[in-house]
């Protein structure tokens, strides 16, 4: 997947995955004294933001493969960091980055409005939704209550992944140190086509 | 010492492989014998410090306490319909098995923390990054770039400490409101973000210039290697997981 890639894309990738693997975790204290007095429904507010490194990867380096790797290797760090979610955050990233990938893919990487990305932040919600329901058992609980959880995480997708993570990268590409990246070179051609 | 010297790649799937077996049942007491057994294991063989451990494991008591508490007050209810009540109180039922599933629930977070804990506790970063390389063929680019960005880390957070310095000694308070709050993240995080891919351009360079090219190695200056006490681990769990079943089906 990364052989056609240049060693500091995947540098890059894996810092991003650094810096959000820590932010990954603070939210994860977060959601743990949310689920403690709300139940399960405490994570489903705050669930996007562990999707927003692959958006802001995928939307960064416009390759296939971006929004995947990087929540992986988020996942990846926040085992080697050592907390006690341990293991199985490997496999619930990879099942995210997963389903942004999927929406990229089905753009064929060609897309990179807001709407694509806030849908990519939903796809994501899915896939982990799937997840979730088999691994923490959401099948013992009321239809109901587990539909309102789902609309929560797709919206906490689309508006903590999606909106949050074009936010940062455009912001990030103000500073000028994204300009050698794929997102500088088509937003350049974007605004040499308005300026003719 | 033991079960710090099992092969990482192997003890990171045969922990993954025992979850997904585990979230296939939803049966506390399956699951309160598997955890004293991982307890006695984690343990007997390994130097993790009790008290390490208890902290690691205490926030997820607490969100055990979540799910029980959640599945109580919203059960399926389909489920209820055939089921002995033991307890009602206005639109608040209980049966036997809903409690059970309850309880199933939240044993379920206790349980896979503590086989987290298990791989965590016992696995040294570098090594783990090592034996993916060598057993699960992790691209050598990806893994020493992922290496790495790891290395970045303490700096990522002495930056933080020197941006917040900073803006104290400008005379930026600290943040009273929320709104002051999320402004002064805003004011953090993209410079931030901004020097760690600027670290990670100039590494890049670092490497490629010390002649890496990531190609596929055959040999390695530390070997991480797959011994017979790496499937004595995988049995072990196996070996839990019966005894855990036998001891539920009999209870039932």
């Amino acid at each position: 997947m990364t052989a056609k890639w240049r060693l500091s894309e995947i540098i890059v990738l894996s810092v991003l995955a650094v810096v959000f693997a820590v932010v990954y975790l603070a939210f994860f204290q977060v959601g743990n004294v949310m689920v403690g007095m709300m139940g399960p429904i405490g994570y489903e507010f705050i669930f996007g933001i562990w999707f927003i490194v692959s958006i802001i990867a995928a939307y960064i380096l416009r390759k296939p493969g971006a929004a995947f790797l990087s929540e992986t290797i988020a996942g990846v760090i926040e085992v080697l960091i050592g907390n006690a979610v341990g293991p199985m955050l490997i496999v619930s990233a990879m099942i995210q980055g997963a389903g942004a990938e999927a929406v990229f893919a089905a753009t064929r990487y060609k897309r990179w409005g807001l709407w694509v990305l806030m849908l990519a932040g939903m796809g994501s919600a899915v896939t982990s939704f799937i997840w979730g329901y088999f691994i923490s058992g959401y099948g013992a609980l009321d239809p109901g209550y587990v539909t309102l959880m789902f609309a929560l995480r797709l919206a906490s997708g689309a508006i903590l992944a999606g909106l949050l993570g074009k936010w940062l990268s455009d912001g990030l590409y103000q500073t000028g140190v994204l300009n050698s990246y794929a997102i500088a070179r088509d937003k350049k051609k974007g605004s040499y086509g308005k300026a003719s | 010492m033991w079960l710090h010297t099992i092969n990482p790649s192997i003890k990171l799937l045969a922990i993954l492989t025992t979850i997904i077996v585990l979230a296939l049942f939803l049966d506390p007491v399956l699951y309160l014998v598997f955890w004293i057994g991982l307890i006695i294991i984690t343990f007997s063989l390994s130097t993790i410090s009790k008290k390490t451990w208890a902290l690691l494991t205490a926030p997820f008591l607490f969100m055990a306490i979540g799910y029980v508490w959640t599945a109580m007050l919203f059960p399926y209810e389909a489920l209820l319909e055939n089921e002995q009540v033991l307890f009602e109180w206005g639109w608040l039922i209980l049966t036997e098995e809903s409690l059970m599933r309850s309880a199933g629930l939240g044993m379920r977070v206790i349980v896979f923390s503590a086989l987290s804990l298990l791989f965590v506790l016992t696995t040294k970063p570098a090594v783990f990054m090592l034996s993916l390389m060598q057993q699960l063929k992790m691209p050598a680019r990806l893994a020493y770039g992922i290496m790495a960005g790891y290395q970045f880390l303490p700096l990522i957070s002495e930056e933080f400490q020197i941006m917040q310095r900073a803006q104290q000694i400008r005379g930026v308070g600290r943040p009273q409101t929320v709104k002051e709050r999320v402004s002064q993240w805003k004011s953090f995080v993209i410079p931030l973000l901004a020097s760690a891919i600027r670290k990670a351009e100039r590494t890049a360079v670092a490497m490629e210039s010390r002649g890496f090219t990531g190609e596929p190695r055959t040999h390695w200056y530390r070997e991480i290697p797959l011994r017979k006490r790496d499937a004595v681990f995988a049995a072990l769990l196996a070996g839990l997981f019966i005894v855990s079943f036998t001891v539920s089906s009999i209870m039932k």
